[in-house]
Order: C-alpha cells, then structure tokens, then sequence
C-alpha cells in the first residue's frame, strides 16, 4: 500500500476511525429552514462513499443568540433529530465515522438575523460584523452550556459518533480564551484559570449529557496571530490543561481569527500545509490525536505529515469538496484519477462568504450529490458523433462527459496544448496552480475515448463535410477591442500579451484595471516582478476589489505594496494617448468628476474586459443538426461557469 | 575434542547502537528511529573473540553464521577480518512474522546441517536482553546448553565452563560435545590489523536461504509461531520538529515565519539531461521524497 500510515485505523475516544482522512466542518449553506436537508445527507454521503473515515459537519448553532449565517442548523431544536438520522445512518453504510460540531459564534456575527443581541464576554466588536455585543451575565453563561448539553443530547439521539465543540477561529469559547476578547474582572476573565471557567463549563455540561461512553472533542485555535491575541506558546498550555481534565478525547486545530481570514482559508498563494508547524507544536504537549488542516491537498502530503508525527488525524476540507473520491482512489493507488483542489477559493468560501451555496470551480456536482454525484451519469440513449471545438475547461469537461456516456468525441484546438485561457492565467505571479485544472482534466482525457486533434484551425467547411451529429463552440473570449479611446497602437497590450510574453514593456507601466480579480493583479506582480514600475489605475473603490471572498485581497496588496505598485482607485478612463515611450491616461474621478491625466509611461497594460470569439458558432448556426455554445463563448465569465456549462452539456446531449 | 579439531559456529546478531546520536523518544517510549546506528551485537563479539582464541591456543575452524539482510555481510567481512574462516548469511523473508520458538527451528537445522562441535554466541543482546532463540535451537537441536558463560575449556570428552549463578556465586558446569555456550561479555573483541581488513574483502560469503535446509515453510515464520501479532503497538512518534512561530515575535512576524519558512518553500529545478539521465535522476528524487523504495529500478 502507498499510503501505510494514512490508511491506518485510529481510535478516537470510543469510535474506531477506518483511516486518517477527516473531512472537516465548513459551511455548506444547504440546510433548509434551519433544519437539516436531504441536500446535506447526500453531499456528506458522497464524502463517506468516497473513503473519508471521519466527517464532521459544519457548525450547528447551539443558541437562538448566535445566527451569524442564514442557513444554519438550530440544533437546540429537537426538530433536528429526524433529519440528523437520515443523515448518519446514510454515512455509517459507508462504513465512516460521523460527529457533529456544535458552536457559539459569540461577537462573530450580528443580530441582523436573529433581531436578537450578540453575546460575548467582553463588549469588544468583531472585526468584520462590528456589532457591540452584550457582555454576558453570569447566568447567560450557564444558559448557553445548558443550551450546549441540550443539543449534544440532540446529536447523540440523531446517530452521530461524537461531537467536536468549537473553541477555533469563530467561537464564542475562543472569544473566552482570549485576552483579546476577553476584558472581564469577574471570575470568567483576567487570568487563564478564570478565561478557561467559562469554556470548561461547556465541555463538561455536553460531556454530563452524552455521558462517558461519547466521543467528545474540541477544535482549538493554535494561534491567533493577532497582536494581544492567543498565540501558540499559550495554547499549547491550554490544551493541556483541557486534556488533563480527562473530558476530551482528541484535538481539533484551526488558526487565526477574523482579523486575519485570510490565514483560515489559505489561498493558492499560502504554501501547501501551513498550519503543520502548529500542529506539531501541540503535538508535542499533548497525547490526545491531533488533528492538522490546512492545504493539505495530497495523499503523499498526508501520509508525510503521519509519518513525521505532526499529527494523527489530516483534515482535508476543500480536497474532498473538490474530488470527494481522493481517499479511495489514493488506497487504490490511482493518483493521478485525483481532481486536486487548487485553493482558488472561488467556489466555496467564495460563494459561502456572499450566502450562496457551496460549490466548488472544479466539481459542479458539489451541493447537487443526488443528481450529479458519483453513479449518476447515464448511458446516451442515442450514441451521436460529437465535435467539440476549444479545448479550454468547458471543452475539456463536455468531452469528458459526453465520452462516459458512450457519445463518439472528438476535441478540435487550434493551440498546441489542451488548456484553453487556463494556460495563460496560471502565467500570472503565484497563480501557477491554476495549471492543475488542466492536469487534472488531461489526465481523464487520456484515459478516455476522446480524440483529440490539436493545432487544429476548426473550420465551417471542414465541420460541414465531416457532418457530426453534434457540435459544441467552446472557442471562449479574447481581451475586449479598442476598450478605450486611442487604444489602438504600439506600447498598448493586453493580459494575453503580457503573460505570454508577446508584450515589450518599458520601465514604466501602467496598468488599468477593471477587473479587479487576479487577471489584473496577477499581472501587475508578474510585472513588478520583472523590475517595472507599476502604476494600477482603476474605477472601484480599491485595487483587488473582487478578491474578498476568495482570501486573496490581503495578501495580494501586501505583496503588491511591497514590490512598488502604486494603487489609483475612483479613476474612470476615459481616453489613453500620447506617443510610445511618453503615453499618457486620462480620466476622471467618478465621485468628484474632476479630470486628470497620468503619464508618462513607457506602456500601457489594459485589463478591460473580454469579449466572446463566437465567429465559428456564428457561421455554423442553422447549418448543422445539433449546435450548442459553452463557456467563455456565450459570455465571458470564469472557470467554475465554463466547467459547470461543459459539464452540464456533455450530460444533456 | 572429538577430533583433535574443534568445529565452532558462532552466531552473530545486530543490535541498535544505544550510544549517541541516537535518542530517546522524549515520552521514553522507545529509540528515536532518527540517526540510529546497528552494530553488532558486543556479547557475540566477546564469543566469536573466545572462538578466535581457541583457534590460536588449539585447532579449530571457526565458522560465522549471521540471520538477515544483505548489511550484514559487513559482519561477517569484520568476523573474516579478525580471524574467522566461514562466514555464511542465512536469509529468507518466509521467516518474517516469527516468534522465538519459530525462529530456533531454523537455527537448529542450520546447526543439523553444520554438525559443529561448538555452538556460541552472546548471554544477551544489548538493546533488548535476552533472547531466547540460541537456548531454544539447542533444546531442539538435542544439545545441552550453558548459558551466562564467564570461561571456558574444551576438554577431551567434554567441555567445562564457569557460568554465573544466583546471588553471584559461580558454578563450573560440564556438558557433552555437542554444545552450545552463550557468553557473557568475558573477551574485548581483537583489533583487526589492515591486511587482515583488505583480505576479507575476497572471501566469499556463503548466502543461504530456506532451500539449503529442506525446512517446511509450515514450521517457519508466521505460520510456524505460537504467537499470533493481535496488535502492533508502534511507539507514537514524537513530531519531527518543524520551526514553530516564536510566540515572542509580533503576530505579522509569526504570520511571515508561518507562510514562508514554516515548511520548505516550493522549489522548481531544469535538468538538461539526456532521456536515461532525466529517468535515473527522476529516480533519484523520488527515492528522496520516499515516493518509491530504493533498489527499485
């Protein structure tokens, strides 16, 4: 076996645990009316089926206080029972460990939802809701344990094997821990005795009601790495203090809080496993199993981090959202059938953060188990000649499902690789990760039926004398022409030109930016990279305004600040002019309508849309039996549409 | 002395090598796999030394037998270096999943098979004490066998050893040819000189396995012991230590330390190799990164 370590059982508490793979709590969005739903039976079953020897669901409330997401579960209803059932005795025929984890989100939400008052220790508010929460009274802290007892009773009545009470990155328990947060003077603040009395008083009222015979756990921060905050020294004497207690029987982990998000979700930026330093440091104090997450995205990765006795136990969240068959494929030996996550972030926490449901860019099935997960894809009625025109994600993904269902394919690409605008993109600063969507998708074509012709120019005449059954235009968007007055010209590119290398950029650049995702912040460090001054001109309220929700805004400005970029927000452009080595950009303020003129530079970068390439779907309509459009090509968007449209097509046709 | 030249087999074990760098894991569950050293077992030393020494004062053949992988022919070329004439290495991986009782089944036919005089080796090993495998193969072998031997003298008819007795008394024992005397640490091991180091390098060394004693697998590894492995209680390991944030540093410093110098950076190198150095120095890498065994081509 490769993988003699991760493979190997572990007992935690009273369950045995089939293998080291834990998928580990995150929001999902998918419960209906605070209960749990079908939707969540099948996207955790998926999970079980695919070899996950542990799943912990995402967090379910504890308290009508805490309401910090729509779509959670109130698990201090007894209301929840039914649904918990259906959802366990689904994953326990798989053979896999199930806990639920119960939490307090304490000042990290706001009461817009529940029209009740946050409550936490201290009137401290949390960074990102910024609502002043009531400081809790003594007898508050005792409703909320009585609340914590109450719905452990609902979790063990629902079937679940343990609970997992979280004292991490969002929790009213850290917010106790905490000196940061905790600012008290009565016997739960003030010294770690006290700031442990409050968090205690959970632990040992869930483990009263479920009794000894329960599996119960915690998930900590390891560091909050905050200034005045938790960091690990400190931590690692709580964690021994809470083991010595005798009340818990593992050692969740997370990191950071919401001062610093960006290091509870790394992005592709964050080097693969990060947090291992963390784990391994509780490790060493403690002898509970110690989870580790965090970038963990490979098999090869876990089993090191097992066998380097840095944990016991790998969380993989987004790796098991992105190809919830990794751990049976790596038992299988079959690495390279694993789609491996990429941490874009653009489907899960980018979706999550703006309440929409879980999705991943890479697995469209995500959240849909029940219609599109594994088994579901079924044999073509009719079995038809297909063509496939771009072989970007969209074509990659619609010939890879149109083969599996018995269609006869053929991949036409006029470049020299399969990839598309991807081959591109993973050209910009850190975004060399972006290249594995590819990978991952070459992989299964090469397995597959499909034909692939590439460096092939697709033409109307040669598709109207070949007379496929089926053609699919996946041909994508180029950068949008003549964005902007004076455009035209030499010393003005585009991304494309840029990161291939087509560009000859002067000393001094400026880019104008109206994206506000990576395509115009990947470049403008590949270019600062290269020694340029870079000046970014955009019309948002800031530079990397679309990079909230993925994790990628703080980093990014940091690194982008630090190499010398200069950031010019509120600008519409208006007119670019000038000669080659002194052109100049004007516009004006969008609030204050005040004109200004930029310059010189020696050349312009403009990332100012794209338009779609639709020419050959365009000459073939009305000429051919079936004829379809994907991706790019309908209308410029990102990667996660493109693979859900060629996804969803080679299901249809 | 039957005649006139005693015929000694003597086996050598490996133990782990207590002395440092080698460490204790810090919950002293067990040795530190890290930087641990074998050696050869200092007990069987002091015998195959007694053996030598009977050769020089007497005639003898002295032959050395070792159990297990191809490392050990290095003692086996340290046993021919100090004077041994024989060196024989048994190994067959249907031994693996043994037990003791297992185990002195092959030492006894190997013994059959030899029809030595003399059988020594150590009183006990060096990291784990005791072993009873020797003792056992000579009950099964039907000879007599004098254990925690501080001297000896091979006499006509029959051998006569002094051996430690309770409460640190000392008992001379005798016992018929053939036997087997485990020994205590009674002989420093001989320096061997340079020329005796460089001629051992030619001596041929006999590889035995389960074909050269006609042994039923039945009675051998797994399937022969009496034990059954119920559990396997490998010692926790310790973390292997990674540069943990300094709590004293600022959080952004710590945030830093933890994104870049956390774990090892990911790095990209460009060979310009022909087709079969790219392989063998592809190879090379994954045997680094543990992807693959070595000896794997």
């Amino acid at each position: 076996m490769m993988f003699p370590n991760l493979f190997s059982p572990l007992k935690i508490g009273t369950v045995e645990v089939k293998n080291r793979i834990s998928f580990q709590p995150h929001l999902t969005n998918l419960a209906v009316g605070n209960l749990p739903s079908e939707r969540q039976m099948y996207y955790w079953g998926e999970r079980a089926k695919g070899g996950a020897g542990l799943i912990i669901t995402e967090e379910l409330t504890v308290h009508p206080t805490d309401m910090s997401y729509e779509k959670l579960i109130d698990v201090y209803h007894a209301e929840v029972i039914p649904g918990f059932k259906k959802i366990t005795d689904y994953v326990h025929q798989y053979d896999s460990k199930i806990f639920a984890q119960l939490n307090h989100n304490g000042q990290q939400g706001d009461g817009s939802i529940s029209r009740l008052p946050v409550w936490a220790p201290s009137p401290v508010p949390d960074v990102l809701f910024r609502e002043v929460p009531k400081a809790m009274e003594p007898e508050d802290i005792e409703e909320v344990a009585r609340y914590f007892a109450r719905s452990a009773i609902h979790v063990r009545e629902g079937g679940f094997d343990g609970i997992e009470i979280q004292f991490g990155h969002s929790s009213l328990a850290r917010q106790f821990l905490s000196p940061l947060t905790n600012h008290r003077s009565d016997e739960y603040g003030g010294s770690l005795e006290n700031r442990m009395r409050a968090p205690l008083k959970f632990i040992s009222a869930v483990r009263k009601a479920v009794g000894n015979d329960f599996t119960l756990g915690i998930r900590m921060c390891a560091d909050e790495m905050i200034p005045g905050g938790l960091d690990l020294a400190q931590v690692q004497e709580i964690c021994a203090r809470f083991e010595a207690t005798g009340l818990i029987d593992f050692m969740d982990l997370s990191i950071a809080t919401f001062y610093n998000l960006y290091l509870v979700e790394g992005s592709m930026h964050t080097p693969l496993g990060y947090t291992i330093p963390l784990a391994a440091g509780i490790r060493e104090r403690i002898k509970l199993p110690v989870f580790c997450t965090g970038r963990i995205n490979d098999p090869v990765m876990a089993e090191k981090v097992l066998a380097s006795g840095q944990a016991d136990m790998i969380g993989m969240c987004r790796a098991l959202i992105c190809d919830p068959f990794l751990p049976k494929k790596a038992l299988e030996g079959r690495m390279d059938d694993i789609r491996y996550c990429i941490a874009c972030n653009q489907g899960c926490i980018g979706r999550i953060g703006m309440n929409k449901t879980l999705g991943c860019v890479q697995n469209p099935a995500v959240g849909r188990e029940k219609e599109w997960g594994e088994g579901t894809l079924a044999q073509a009625g009719v079995k038809k000649r297909v063509t496939i025109v771009g072989g970007g994600p969209a074509g990659m993904w619609a010939a890879k499902t149109a083969d599996r269902r018995g269609h006869a394919v053929t991949l036409i690409d006029r470049g020299e690789a399969l990839g598309g605008q991807v081959i591109t993109a993973m050209k910009g600063t850190g975004r060399d990760e972006f290249g594995v969507i590819i990978r991952n998708e070459k992989n299964q074509l090469d397995k597959s039926g499909v034909t692939v012709k590439l460096g092939l120019e697709a033409t109307m005449q040669q598709l109207l004398t070949d007379k496929p059954d089926v053609v699919i235009v996946a041909t994508g968007s180029v950068p949008k022409k003549h964005a902007v007055g004076g455009a035209d010209g030499p010393a003005i590119f585009n991304v494309v030109q840029v990161l291939n290398g087509e560009a000859e950029l002067g000393e001094r650049v400026c880019l104008i930016d109206y994206d506000g995702h990576q395509r115009a912040t990947a470049t403008a460090e590949f270019l600062a990279n290269q020694g340029k001054k870079v000046d970014m001109i955009t019309s948002s309220l800031f530079i990397c305004a679309e990079l909230g929700p993925t994790q990628d805004l703080y980093s990014s400005r940091q690194r982008l600040l630090q190499k010398g970029v200069t950031f010019t927000p509120d600008i519409a452009v208006m007119e670019v002019g000038g000669e080659a080595g002194a052109k100049t950009v004007k516009g004006f303020n969008v609030y204050s309508n005040v004109w200004n003129e930029w310059g010189p530079y020696d050349s312009l970068v403009l990332v100012m849309g794209q338009q779609v390439d639709d020419d050959l779907y365009m000459s073939l309509k009305g000429r051919v039996p079936e004829l379809y459009r994907i991706g790019d090509c309908v209308s410029p968007r990102k990667v996660d549409m493109a693979i859900w449209e060629g996804h969803k097509i080679g299901r249809e046709i | 002395m039957p005649n006139n030249k005693l015929d000694i087999l003597v086996l050598l074990r490996e133990s782990s090598d207590p002395r440092p760098p080698a460490c204790v894991t810090t919950r002293g569950a067990a040795i530190s796999d890290r930087g641990l050293r074998h050696v050869p077992n200092p007990a069987d030393l002091a015998a195959l030394e007694e053996a030598l020494h009977l050769k020089d004062t007497l005639a003898a053949q002295v032959t050395v037998l070792v159990i297990g992988p191809e490392r050990l022919d290095d003692t086996l070329r340290l046993a021919f270096s100090m004077g041994a004439d024989r060196g024989i290495r048994f190994r067959d991986h249907d031994m693996e999943g043994g037990d003791a009782v297992a185990d002195a089944r092959v030492l006894a036919r190997i013994t059959k098979i030899l029809i030595p005089d003399l059988v020594f080796t150590g009183n006990h090993m060096l990291d784990r004490g005791d072993e009873p495998v020797p003792a056992l193969a000579a009950a099964a072998a039907g000879m007599p066998c004098i254990s925690a031997a501080v001297s000896f003298a091979p006499k006509k008819e029959w051998v006569e050893a002094e051996r430690k007795s309770d409460r640190g008394a000392r008992q001379t024992v005798t016992a018929p040819y053939p036997c087997t005397i485990l020994f205590e640490e009674i002989r420093s091991p001989r320096y061997p000189s340079i020329e005796t180091v460089t001629q051992s390098l030619n001596v041929p060394v006999e590889i035995w396995n389960l074909a050269n004693l006609s042994l039923p697998i039945r009675e051998i590894g797994a399937c022969g012991a009496y034990l059954a492995e119920a559990d396997y209680g490998a010692p926790r390991p310790d973390p292997v230590r990674v540069v943990t944030p300094d709590p004293k540093l600022p959080a952004f410093e710590r945030i830093l330390s933890l994104l870049s110098g956390g774990i090892k950076a990911r790095e990209g190198k460009l060979h310009t190799l022909s087709i079969d150095d790219t392989a063998a120095s592809l190879v090379q890498v994954f045997i680094e990164e543990g992807l693959i065994a070595e000896g794997i081509s």
